[in-house]
């Protein structure tokens, strides 16, 4: 039986099983909460062994913070690779295109973003940290992209990516994240139009 | 926090009963803020609320049971404020009612944080039951803001997405000033949250000059 198997490399192996636990905890979380869900669930579902988990985890709240970290970074790739496609002085576009790829990673991967709009705020102080970091970040990119003017609010970029990011998280929150598309006409709007007419003032 | 006199008092049970009531709520209020959620325990509030462990159960099944009516009574305390402070102007004045009441919201989380940090804060933090209350609380804004308010020049009206979004961001501002313990000085954001409110209205330019005129 495994004569005929081709053998994948060991590192392949590993991070496919890391791969595993971090859905695994992903979907957990998304059905359970963070709080009900634990190790024996998490190693059942990923179909490992407790020992690999314990190897590459320190335990529950550390494979929870690690499953954050990846969608998280998985995320901003997506955003990325959307503004990278558009051309470089159409901030508009750019802005578009982001927000467009980020509820696309929404309806794609529902759980992975209900752990980190839902369940992150309220797991742990370390989670709830991980949580207001990412919002700085993405704070800091709306204004590094969008046109700056004298007088503008100081709080704009925080105020609109709080509104984009209730609308989001209301939207996971009731089961609707293979909807999340559908938010994008409206979001754009909102996020672009405080910036629109700046060439005017 | 004033006890009632000891023995004879002449005051109905019901009044003591409320009184007492009132009192751990407010006690609770107080030591989430000081203490926060997890170290906050019934002996706690009792002893700040000058009320005894077996009065605090007549009252409430737990420090949770205690905890909700509490955030109840925080965001009917907000809201009540903020409907006060728009129904003072009327609805055909909109970004005048709009400005009373964030100048109103503000200024009470500035006086009052640990009103702003059962809401904002530690309720959020608090675990499952309590975001729903929260968001209802946040979306019972919405129709304040949007009662009387004009559609944009030269363009279609604002959808209510919109208006849950402003409303949305405002609350995720406000949230993240109290987590980092930066409720005094909330009143200077007035200018800033009232520009993002009626932007979406009036159109940035006429946000704008409403800002200026102060």
């Amino acid at each position: 039986m495994s004569a005929t198997r081709p053998q994948l490399p060991q590192e392949f192996i590993a991070a496919h099983k890391r791969r595993r636990m971090i859905d695994a905890m992903s979907e957990l979380c998304a059905e359970q909460g963070y709080e009900a869900t634990k190790i024996a669930d998490v190693v059942r579902r990923a179909h490992v062994a407790r020992k690999t988990l314990y190897d590459n985890f320190s335990g529950k709240e550390e494979l929870f913070l690690a499953a954050f970290d990846t969608t998280l970074a998985d995320a901003e790739a997506a955003i990325v690779d959307a503004c990278e496609a558009v051309p470089t002085d159409d901030w508009q576009a750019c802005t578009e295109a982001g927000l467009g790829a980020l509820l696309g990673f929404v309806a794609a991967h529902p759980e992975a973003t209900k752990l980190c709009l839902v369940e992150a705020p309220a797991a742990t102080p370390a989670s709830a940290e991980r949580y207001e970091t990412a919002f700085d970040a993405f704070i800091a990119r709306l204004r590094e992209v969008a046109p700056q003017w004298p007088g503008r609010p100081a709080t704009l970029e925080e105020t609109l990516v709080g509104g984009a990011v209730w609308i989001v998280q209301r939207q996971v929150r009731r089961g609707g994240g293979a909807e999340a598309p559908e938010l994008l006409p409206e979001l754009a709007e909102f996020v672009t139009s405080p910036y629109r007419d700046v060439g005017k003032r | 926090m004033d006890r009632l006199p000891r023995g004879r008092h002449g005051l109905s049970p019901e009044f003591v009963a409320h009184n007492q009531r009132d009192r751990l709520i407010s006690a609770l209020i107080l030591t989430l803020a000081d203490a926060g959620y997890q170290k906050t325990t019934v002996s706690m509030i009792g002893r700040r609320a000058s009320v005894s462990k077996s009065d605090f159960y007549r009252h409430f099944d737990s420090k949770d049971d205690c905890f909700l009516a509490a955030y109840d009574h925080a965001v009917d305390r907000i809201r009540g404020t903020v409907v006060d402070a728009c129904a003072a102007i009327p609805t055909s004045e909109w970004p005048g009612r709009v400005q009373a009441g964030i100048a109103a919201l503000l200024g009470l989380l500035a006086i009052e944080p640990a009103l702003a940090t059962i809401v904002l804060a530690e309720g959020l933090r608090a675990g499952r039951g309590i975001y729903d209350r929260y968001q209802a609380a946040v979306e019972s804004f919405v129709p304040l803001l949007r009662d009387g308010a004009p559609d944009p020049p030269g363009a279609a009206a604002v959808p209510p997405a919109t208006d849950e979004a402003v409303v949305g961001g405002i609350a995720a501002l406000l949230s993240r000033r109290v987590v980092a313990g930066e409720t005094e000085d909330l009143a200077k954001l007035v200018p800033d949250v009232l520009e993002f409110a009626l932007a979406p209205h009036l159109g940035t330019a006429g946000a704008r000059r409403i800002i200026s005129a102060g």
